[in-house]
């Protein structure tokens, strides 16, 4: 095998540079596939994922994720790879991939393998070393565990078709979310050989499931579709341009997942921005919650920005937002309202809202079911009725709504901490600039408050 | 209420086996015997204090009641309600026998019988749907969690501590990925094991007990393995999002004990 032999490194070594460079995707899920075992390998697949470990930041380890190799012939400005970076190199050679992705998998310390790399000499010569160990896993090992592989821009498509035959998931990186910012940030890739394989991966998709319509034990083409992920916070856009580039990905490529991925300060280059805050968790959390809107509640997103207001509320989730620009539509009666409109009560998501359309059938619900099912009542006590009476007596008025809401704390993700006006200073969101007026609102809300 | 013989009865408390076995047996007897199910419980043990004004039975198991009522509950409920109350009475929890009792009582007497779980104004439902979650979500952890260890001779050995009777839910799932190995999963708070050999079906093994310190050694790269995974587990961590809290909230600590990542010496 050509490989430039990193001298002569352990694999602990080799482990520690490939898993360190790989840490920033963030696509770490096992899903979208279910799938026994035939009795002759190792290894089955579960449609909701398996989560093995948590590691210090909270998130899950699911996969064995590394790069292949970390050289890269690319300089793109925010990857810690990049070219004229001096970090360590490494390469592992496939039979090191799979002794490893094996042993892992039988003492269940994971799922499956996450394999990405950096671009050794071409793309081409990259994307066939990376078809050459899936190839030895899944033929020599009878690996049938879960396997994400990232699609190399720029990689012959006659290759990107041969590695989509044995693997579950694959995934190509948008990187950032305009062709502006990818020129930009990454000056060597170009914006049509991400879309083009995303396009190509999207069509083998199709053309499978007819044939396997036909033919029912033909080989199945990226079973568990494909994810993409996009840097947030590197350059300018906004939320409503990055929703529009989300919903479009969505509707028109099916994509399974588009992930949201906070810039993370690792190079200094004078086009990157200075987060003195840290990474924008808090932005990155409401483009989740949006996009959650999109996949599961029917939201649109005309419905949740515009472009006269580009931006989340930084105050209050996309879903309350959306309701207090709406309070024409409320109150709803639990006992009669159509699931659909169930789901953009706030304080009602999914789960309980497929509850609630089951457990009224035997009767009528009161608050106190509600409460049992696992409405947040606080949240939702101003949204609805329930035999047409209100939990308490409220006004059906945005401030007197807001005011109240803000006085429950909204449960953010543990690490943005509390949302107190006092640290709003902090935060380097695009958000702060243009939304002083909110803040502004904000302050006197409080001051009413108190 | 006033007993046949005269005699001043509240309560009659079946008491059964802790088992599904032991529980669908007094169900089959609390329906066959007709107790009136509104002043009938049923108990997986006896109480510290007994009532006054209670009768206390003894139900004895049986297997054949107990094909009975698993046949009823999958005709009448479905799939999906036998499931749950397989796993709520998995739990720990002292009132899970009368909760399936009565969920069932009130299940039978529903037109659409299938729905039975989605009644969760019913509080009985309500207790074995949350039994049942309970259960549910430390089997969905398990399978994450669970580690295995090789040891010498290649047979690989797992050590669990769960706080639901989830390790017969565990063994399908771990057959079915690994056929080809040989695993032993044992639970230490229940003394119980499942033995799967290579290629064969698994059984699950009770009443015996086992010295660990006399029998397992670990093979010779076991500990180079759950080096490199300890190290993975530290470098996938990124720095500046940092957050105990959370690491903490989505694998609580009781899980971490048998978690090689977390005990490395």
């Amino acid at each position: 095998m050509d490989i430039k032999l990193t001298e002569e490194m352990s694999i602990m070594e080799k482990l520690g540079i490939l898993s360190d460079a790989a840490k920033y995707d963030v696509a770490c899920t096992s899903s979208g596939v279910d799938r026994k075992g035939d009795g002759k390998g190792i290894g089955n697949s579960v449609a909701g994922g398996i989560c093995h470990s948590f590691s210090a930041d909270g998130r899950c380890i699911s996969l064995l994720k590394i790069l292949f190799t970390n050289e890269c012939i690319y300089d793109c400005k925010y990857c810690i790879n990049r070219k004229s970076n001096d970090v360590p190199r490494a390469s592992f050679t496939p039979d090191e991939v799979c002794d490893l992705t094996m042993q892992f998998y039988r003492r269940n310390y994971i799922e499956g393998l996450f394999l990405s790399s950096g671009i050794l000499y071409s793309p081409n010569y990259t994307m066939e070393l990376i078809y050459q160990t899936i190839y030895k896993l899944r033929n020599e090992h009878h690996f049938q565990g879960y396997i994400h592989v990232k699609a190399i821009p720029g990689a012959d498509p006659v290759l990107i078709q041969k590695v989509g035959m044995i693997v579950d998931r694959m995934s190509i990186n948008l990187e950032l979310p305009t062709a502006e910012g990818l020129r930009q940030l990454a000056p060597n890739k170009i914006r049509k050989n991400i879309l083009g394989p995303m396009k190509q991966i999207q069509m083998g998709i199709t053309e499978n499931k007819n044939e396997l319509m036909v033919y029912r034990n033909a080989p199945k083409f990226v079973p568990a579709g494909q994810s993409t992920q996009m840097i947030i916070g590197a350059t300018p856009e906004s939320d409503f341009q990055i929703m529009t580039i989300a919903e479009n990905l969505y509707q028109k490529f099916d994509l399974k997942r588009v992930f949201y991925s906070a810039f993370v300060h690792v190079n200094e280059d004078k086009d990157l921005p200075a987060l003195p805050g840290g990474p924008p968790l808090l932005r990155e959390h409401r483009l989740y919650q949006a996009d959650f809107l999109l996949r599961f509640y029917g939201f649109t997103t005309d419905e949740l920005l515009s472009e006269s207001k580009p931006n989340f509320n930084v105050l209050l989730d996309p879903k309350c937002d959306w309701a207090l620009r709406h309070l024409d539509i409320f109150p709803v009666e639990i006992n009669r309202a159509d699931y659909q409109l169930l789901l953009r009560i706030p304080g009602i998501g999914v789960k309980s809202a497929q509850r609630i359309v089951r457990a009224r059938k035997n009767g009528n619900l009161n608050f106190e079911d509600l409460k049992k099912i696992g409405v947040i009542l606080k949240r939702a006590l101003y949204f609805i009725t329930c035999n047409y009476k209100m939990m308490y007596q409220t006004k059906i008025e945005e401030d007197y709504i807001v005011r109240n809401l803000l006085t429950v704390k909204e449960k953010l993700p543990l690490q943005i901490g509390d949302l107190s006006y006092s640290q709003l200073s902090m935060f380097n969101d695009s958000n702060y600039n243009g939304n002083t007026n909110q803040i502004q609102l904000f302050q006197e809300l409080k001051a009413g408050v108190m | 209420m006033i007993s046949p013989y005269g005699k001043r009865i509240d309560q009659y408390i079946l008491i059964c086996q802790d088992s599904l076995e032991g529980v669908f047996s007094a169900i089959y007897d609390a329906y066959a015997d007709k107790y009136d199910a509104q002043i009938t419980r049923i108990q997986t043990a006896e109480d510290d204090n007994y009532r006054l004004f209670a009768t206390y039975v003894q139900m004895q198991p049986d297997q054949e009641k107990t094909k009975k009522v698993a046949r009823t509950i999958l005709r009448e409920f479905g799939e999906e309600t036998y499931t749950d109350i397989c796993r709520a009475l998995a739990s720990e929890d002292a009132d899970k026998a009368d909760a399936v009792y009565h969920a069932i009582c009130s299940g039978l007497k529903m037109k659409n019988k299938s729905e039975l779980m989605g009644n969760l104004a019913n509080n009985d439902v309500r207790h074995v749907f949350e039994l049942s979650r309970y259960a549910g979500r430390e089997i969905m952890h398990m399978n994450g969690f669970l580690r295995f260890q090789e040891l010498e001779g290649g047979v690989l050995f797992s050590k669990i501590g769960p706080r639901n009777n989830i390790i017969t839910f565990l063994a399908p799932h771990f057959s079915d990925r690994l056929p080809l190995e040989n695993f032993v999963i044992y639970d230490e708070i229940r003394q119980l094991f499942i033995i799967h050999p290579a290629r064969k079906q698994w059984t699950l093994v009770t009443g015996e007990y086992l010295d660990e310190n006399r029998i397992l050694k670990f093979s010779e790269r076991e500990k180079e393995y759950q080096e490199l995974f300890t190290f993975f587990c530290q470098k996938i961590a990124i720095k500046d999002r940092i957050n105990y809290n959370l690491q903490r909230n989505m694998l609580p600590l009781h899980y971490r004990e048998y978690m090689i990542e977390f005990n490395i010496s």
